[in-house]
């Protein structure tokens, strides 16, 4: 098995014998370094959540971005190769901003979802005629949320271009304690105030640092505001809502 | 020392006279057809209850010159469709090509499987998109093509397609002159489709025979030698050496108005 | 071009004629791309429906090419008759470009579905079309469109575009060859212009009448007298009048005969 993968993982789209992308998988591997986000989405909005690694007190923690605005209506998290999400993020940006130009009207989210996805794919030396523009697959997982004419949606996009549709989803390196968490804590009617203080609890369980407002960063995308990341002041506030322990 | 490049290397005109610079080459930007040259006068065609009466006369002129005398300008495509060409005859002759082309690569790909064919429609539509790319790139074809045939449903199918790219359908169409002078006897026939399915064969190669003798005598870019193809479900007859019979030229005598007669 | 050197030859002593670098004066095409085949289409839009209208004949110059050749087209339905179309383009001016823009059009439409999973509504479909025009504004599409539909609030929505894609949402709108003759007589009968209410005041204190949406019914009967009127009067105009009546349950064709003269 070893030797199998030495043989086929340098080959950035060469198949194993049993059927395998190597480099792809290994790109998986890369999210599950990467600090951990959460998205949880009701029915008035969709929460995103991730945690911010404070690795200096001399670090100034609002220059982590982790989380992201793709248009008025979407945002995203990410985990991951932050560096690789700028050029999806810039890629969804685009495509955002020309579907509103060509048709009037906003993009979907799943649309939007389709659109990085359909990026995550062009590495490698690239068919005939068309040009190839990575030489290696994204080594970061995107948590896409937004507000369409069918209400809100969040979205998972993953390096090997799948995507996949979530009520609450957990990604980064806490990702397993933090999904069996939200499986347990996830229903139907959480409302938005509500999903705030789990994806804070959630986080709070798999970070290895103690949860303060400063380490912490919370968004949300609702039908009136839009994609709206939270203000410190506002992030002090429903940090103060969770249980002390 | 000189300081124009155009100079350089090259004998004084001043010292040993003009020179020469023919064999230089001259970047002429890539000509395109702004005219045609040898060209084919009016096709009519007509549709009848089971098929479709095509007809052309077969002289290729150059300007005012009758130069050729036996160009065939109907063409068969496999055993469904009849194409006429008015318009430039090296232009329909590049068409043949592709034609032929397209055929054989057909042919290829569906050797005897009558069903899955190109009907007349299907080739219409290709030669209009052909067409349309050419006028758009400034670069037509110079002609005027009627399609006629069997159309994917089996029914009697007659259209056009010009230079431009432009395309419509009719239960008679005439190219070039004839949309003058032949199309008002046809629709007198057949005014709409509903009176393509009372009109026998023989009436439709009859209209199409007195259309070709009525060219003749007011065309002056026409001849008396024609070809003609009936196409109907059962194949394609085409006679490709037809004379005009019983001429009348008595009407002659009778026009006033013009050359040295004034009134 | 050669006179670019004549003035430093002179001066330099050099008497020999430079070849010319590229084609001296500039070729005069007599190829036209464009040609004009005639007819008329008018759009009208209502409360809860949108009634199109074109007659169809085609022309070349005083020749009627056909008798029967629409100007209306379904845009973005299923399969090659395109059924359950909800949006309705008719285009006049040069016919090949008209088709051409109609298949580029249906063909964008019915790509929107399968990658955003919805179909298309008439405002996308508006800004697409103009973006489609301007695109080709500096070889333009040489026609007159107009889009109908029912809007996402159910309403009858009409646009109509100029041939580099210049567009706007009208009540009602005439086009093609005939439209000067049709259009002040839907601005007299579809907006009210020049009604006035009966004594409501002497010269400028007349009080006009207020446009409201018209009923399906008077309108059909303004498109069949609009074309009537303009058989009459246009020599490119007649044989044939296709109508097409969209509402929420889709849309429903109808073809009446014109004069033939």
């Amino acid at each position: 098995m070893f030797i199998a993968r030495s043989e086929y993982d340098r080959g950035i789209n060469t198949f194993s014998p049993e059927g395998r992308l190597f480099q792809v998988e290994y790109s998986l591997e890369a999210i599950k370094l990467g600090s951990t986000a959460i998205g949880v989405s009701t029915s008035s909005g969709v929460i995103l959540g991730v945690e911010k690694r404070v690795t200096s007190t001399l670090l100034e923690t609002s220059s982590v971005e982790k989380i992201v605005e793709i248009d008025r209506h979407i945002g995203c998290a990410m985990s991951g190769l932050q560096a690789d999400a700028r050029s999806m993020v810039e890629h969804a940006r685009v495509e955002s901003q020309n579907h509103a130009f060509h048709y009037n009207e906003p993009l979907r989210v799943e649309s939007c979802t389709q659109a990085i996805c359909d990026l995550a794919l062009r590495f490698g030396e690239g068919a005939e005629g068309e040009e190839s523009i990575m030489s290696r697959p994204f080594g970061v997982a995107l948590l896409i949320a937004g507000f369409d004419e069918d209400g809100p949606s969040l979205y998972h996009a993953e390096p090997s271009g799948t995507f996949y549709r979530y009520d609450a989803k957990a990604i980064g390196s806490g990702s397993e304690g933090a999904q069996a968490e939200l499986q347990n804590e996830f229903h139907k009617s959480l409302t938005l105030e509500e999903a705030e203080l789990l994806v804070l609890k959630t986080l709070k369980q798999v970070m290895e640092e103690k949860l303060d407002s400063k380490n912490v960063q919370l968004a949300s995308v609702t039908k009136d505001k839009g994609f709206r990341i939270y203000q410190d002041a506002e992030m002090e506030e429903v940090v103060a809502k969770l249980p002390k322990n | 020392m000189n300081h124009f490049p155009q100079a350089w290397g090259r004998p004084r005109d001043d010292i040993y006279g003009h020179y020469n610079s023919s064999y230089l080459q001259t970047a002429n930007p890539t000509q395109h057809t702004q005219s045609p040259v040898v060209t084919g006068t009016s096709v009519v065609a007509i549709k009848y209850k089971d098929g479709v009466v095509i007809a052309a006369d077969n002289l290729a002129s150059y300007g005012s010159l009758a130069r050729f005398t036996d160009v065939k300008r109907l063409r068969k495509f496999n055993s469904s469709t009849v194409l006429g060409f008015g318009g430039d005859v090296s232009d329909m002759q590049y068409l043949d090509r592709l034609l032929n082309d397209l055929d054989v690569k057909e042919n290829y790909s569906h050797a005897d499987d009558e069903a899955s064919q190109l009907s007349a429609n299907n080739l219409h539509t290709y030669l209009s998109k052909v067409m349309y790319k050419r006028r758009t790139d400034f670069n037509p074809l110079w002609n005027h093509i009627l399609v006629a045939g069997i159309s994917s449903e089996s029914e009697p199918f007659l259209a056009s397609v010009d230079l431009l790219g432009t395309t419509f359908s009719s239960p008679s169409l005439a190219t070039g002159y004839g949309a003058h002078l032949a199309q008002p006897i046809m629709r007198k026939l057949v005014p709409d489709e509903e009176a393509v399915k009372g009109i026998s064969k023989e009436q439709a190669v009859d209209v199409v025979k007195e259309c070709m003798k009525v060219l003749f005598y007011r065309d002056a870019r026409s001849m008396d030698g024609y070809s003609i193809a009936v196409i109907s479900k059962e194949g394609i007859e085409i006679k490709e050496n037809e004379k005009l019979e019983n001429q009348s030229w008595q009407f002659a005598e009778r026009i006033r108005g013009y050359g040295t007669q004034v009134n | 071009m050669a006179g670019m050197f004549a003035g430093p030859q002179e001066m330099m002593g050099y008497s020999f004629n430079t070849a010319p670098t590229s084609a001296s004066e500039p070729r005069q095409h007599s190829f036209y791309p464009y040609t004009d085949n005639g007819g008329s289409t008018l759009g009208i839009s209502g409360a809860d429906f949108t009634i199109m209208a074109g007659d169809t004949r085609s022309t070349s110059g005083y020749s009627i090419n056909s008798r029967h050749v629409p100007k209306l087209f379904l845009i973005g339905g299923e399969g090659p008759k395109n059924k359950g179309a909800r949006i309705v383009l008719s285009v006049v001016g040069f016919a090949a470009d008209g088709d051409a823009l109609k298949e580029k059009l249906d063909k964008e439409v019915k790509m929107y579905k399968y990658q955003h999973g919805k179909p298309m509504t008439v405002s996308a479909c508006a800004q697409r079309l103009s973006h489609i025009l301007y695109n080709k504004r500096f070889f333009p599409y040489y026609v007159h469109a107009i889009l109908g539909g029912i809007d996402e609030e159910g309403k009858g929505a009409l646009y109509s575009y100029d041939p580099v894609g210049s567009y706007e949402r009208e009540q009602c709108r005439a086009a093609g060859a005939a439209s000067s003759l049709i259009m002040p007589f839907l601005d007299n009968q579809v907006n009210f212009k020049n009604h006035h209410i009966p004594g409501s005041g002497e010269g400028h204190d007349l009080k006009p009448v207020v446009a409201t949406p018209l009923p399906k019914e008077t309108v059909i009967e303004l498109v069949r007298d609009a074309f009537t009127s303009a058989v009459e009067r246009h020599i490119e105009v007649g044989d044939g009048l296709q109508m097409m009546i969209l509402t929420k349950d889709g849309v429903e064709e109808q073809l009446l005969p014109l004069k033939k003269d």
